[in-house]
């Protein structure tokens, strides 16, 4: 037990999330603002915005957009690449109790492993997690929906890196078990699940799709039902660690990811509506 | 650049009046010690509409003016969200994050033009505050709206002292008859030190487009407050993004919630920005 009392959470190869709740990707940057508005050291861990291998500038606006319950996001995976993230953002990071998880993408099976190279020295990162599932950008998704484009990718990642590797899966397919046994079989330490689902909407006075590619990623209350029967299902399917996130908004919803066989749980939309929301879980779950 | 977010928290406040200024404008007044305290003029606040997950997101909104420990928001009822604040009533619990934002450059010495279109008016008071506090007397705001019951009246831009308040108005039913712009030109002819605007996008860029035309010498001080659909407010969600012009000349983007919602007006791409739909349109 840890002086929060909670048991550490093992994710494999030296990995230990000192709680089951964190961050969820693109929904805390690398954790700078947010270490500003609430206590980020209390919490499990810190999964980055997706990086890769070159800064990308992102999508055209309108890149979010509101829903019954959710949003749809259209970022294009905005960020300064993981030089910039290696070199620049990685010294702020030390001291910091959290542990941080680099959240990576990539258009081929090269820029993950050019990205988990170029983050294999780094002391502050304590893993990496594969986003293989991003809709917002074409290639990386390809990667989520192909259990044997998956496996390589993990198996090539794999063999460059002694740091924890978790794969994020895509909800936006078939048979999400069958990715989530691939990358087990590859060498994946752990899987979270999910991603955002591909949604569309409507600007009903033109007729109009409101984001510009016409789809983005839904997230936010509304997907939390969708998420916890995709993170049953991975349950049952792998014996690596589950890490359960969707549609997360309070220690209820989040208790029903550890009810169905994840570890640990990552707090991502509700974050924005109030930055204490991981927190708030946090002390739900222990009380 | 990380934001400065030092100052921002969240906060539930009590409503202390929802006040009803004709043509759809309301005023909400609400107890609120910390965002009074810390708000600069420009800085906006992410207000919680209503407590269900739809609308699930917070809405921005300028801090008009602070008195004591009380804020003060111009809005008026457009959406889901706006409709649910439009319904609060006295004692009502208002859960706030704020203050937020990159505000405006409070310039030590007039003269100075605060442009308004519609809603654009909200910042106005809080910074013609702040001028004043500096000794800045010399204060001319052109305020622009389709009619004359949707002009944000001129003595709540500031108390007790009205400033000089030029009005258009789209129908002519009160000021001008036409666009606020068409009363840049006077305005530019006291070379200002400081041309402040806020409205809606396509009037800030018109503003623009009209101050080039002018030929006059730009004031060197220029600002707007720009508007962009907003996912979190505090720079993590990347999904505010408004087009500036890179120093080489190129296009990139800048979050409205922390590099904005006050850029400098010669900072950004304006034909990129019109170009975008409106902020509605999320
Ligand atoms: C920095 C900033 C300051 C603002 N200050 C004020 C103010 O002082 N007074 C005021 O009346 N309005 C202000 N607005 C606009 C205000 O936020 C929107 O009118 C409001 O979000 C509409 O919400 P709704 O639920 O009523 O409308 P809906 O149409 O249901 O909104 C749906 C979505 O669109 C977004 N949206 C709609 N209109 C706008 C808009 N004009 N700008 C940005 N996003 C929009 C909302 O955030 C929401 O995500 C400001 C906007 C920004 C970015
Ligand atoms: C604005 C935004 C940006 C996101 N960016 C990323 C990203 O870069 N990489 C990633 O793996 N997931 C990203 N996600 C997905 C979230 O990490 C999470 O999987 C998803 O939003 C579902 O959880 P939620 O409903 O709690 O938000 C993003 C989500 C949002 C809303
Ligand atoms: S609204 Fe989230 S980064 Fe600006």
């Amino acid at each position: 037990m840890t002086d929060d009392g909670f048991t550490p959470v093992d994710l494999g190869r030296g990995l230990t999330l000192p709680n089951p709740v964190g961050l969820a990707s693109g929904t805390a940057g690398y954790g700078f603002e947010l270490d500003q508005l609430i206590d980020i050291n209390r919490l499990g861990a810190l999964y980055t915005k997706g990086t890769t291998v070159r800064a990308r500038d992102g999508n055209p606006p309108p890149r979010v957009a509101e829903t019954d319950g959710g949003m749809l996001n259209s970022i294009g995976l905005q960020n300064p690449g993981v030089d910039a993230v290696a070199a620049g953002y990685a010294p702020r990071w030390r001291g910091w109790a959290i542990p941080i998880i680099v959240n990576v993408a990539g258009g081929s099976i090269d820029d993950y492993v050019h990205c988990a190279t170029v983050l294999e020295p780094v002391a502050e990162v304590a893993g990496i997690e594969l986003n293989i599932s991003c809709p917002n950008i074409a290639e990386g998704l390809d990667f989520g929906r192909d259990p044997l484009a998956a496996g390589r990718l993990v198996a090539a990642v794999r063999r460059v890196t002694e740091r924890c590797v978790i794969v994020k899966l895509s909800p936006n397919v078939t048979d999400i078990a069958a990715v989530a046994r691939a990358v087990e079989d590859a060498g994946a330490d752990a899987v979270s699940a999910v991603n955002t689902y591909i949604g569309r909407k409507i600007h009903r006075a033109s007729g109009r799709s409101v984001l510009p590619l016409g789809t983005g990623g839904l997230s936010g209350p509304a997907i939390q039902p969708l998420a916890l029967a995709a993170v049953a299902a991975v349950c049952d399917a792998v014996h690596i660690p589950v890490i359960g996130v969707g549609g997360i908004v309070g220690a209820a919803s989040a208790r029903d990811f550890l009810i169905v066989g994840a570890c640990a749980v990552q707090v991502g939309t509700a974050t924005f509506v109030n930055p204490e929301t991981a927190l708030q879980v946090l002390d739900g779950l222990r009380g | 650049m990380t934001a400065d977010l030092s100052r921002a928290a969240l906060e539930t406040g009590e409503v202390l009046v929802v006040e009803r200024l004709g043509g759809g404008l309301l005023e909400l007044v609400a107890r609120l010690p910390h965002l009074a305290a810390t708000a600069m003029p420009g800085t906006f606040v992410q207000l919680r509409c209503g407590e269900r997950t739809t609308p699930l997101l917070r809405r921005p909104f300028s801090v008009a003016w602070t008195q004591d420990d009380t804020c003060g928001f111009v809005f008026e009822a457009v959406g889901a969200g706006t409709r649910l604040l439009s319904e609060l009533q006295p004692g009502d619990r208002l859960d706030t994050l704020g203050p937020l934002g990159h505000g405006f450059t409070v310039v030590n010495g007039g003269p100075v033009v605060c442009v308004s279109g519609g809603l654009g008016c909200a910042p106005f008071p809080l910074l013609i505050n702040a001028l004043r506090r500096r000794g800045v007397e010399d204060i001319l705001v052109l305020n622009g709206a389709r009619t004359a019951t949707r002009l944000y009246p001129a003595e709540r831009f500031a108390r007790p002292a009205v400033p000089v308040v030029a009005e258009a108005t789209d129908d002519g039913t009160r000021g001008h008859h036409g666009r606020v712009t068409d009363l840049l030109g006077p305005a530019l002819a006291s070379h200002p030190t400081a041309l402040y605007a806020c409205g809606p996008n396509p009037m800030l860029g018109a503003v623009m487009r009209t101050l080039l035309e002018s030929g006059a010498d730009l004031p060197p001080t220029l600002e707007a407050s720009l508007e962009a659909p907003m996912g979190c407010g505090f720079g993590t969600c990347l999904g505010c993004a408004l087009p500036v012009r890179a120093e080489d000349g190129s296009s990139a983007w800048r979050l409205c919630c922390t590099d904005g919602p006050v850029m400098p007006m010669r900072d950004v791409d304006w034909e990129g920005l019109s170009a975008l739909p409106g902020a509605d349109v999320a």
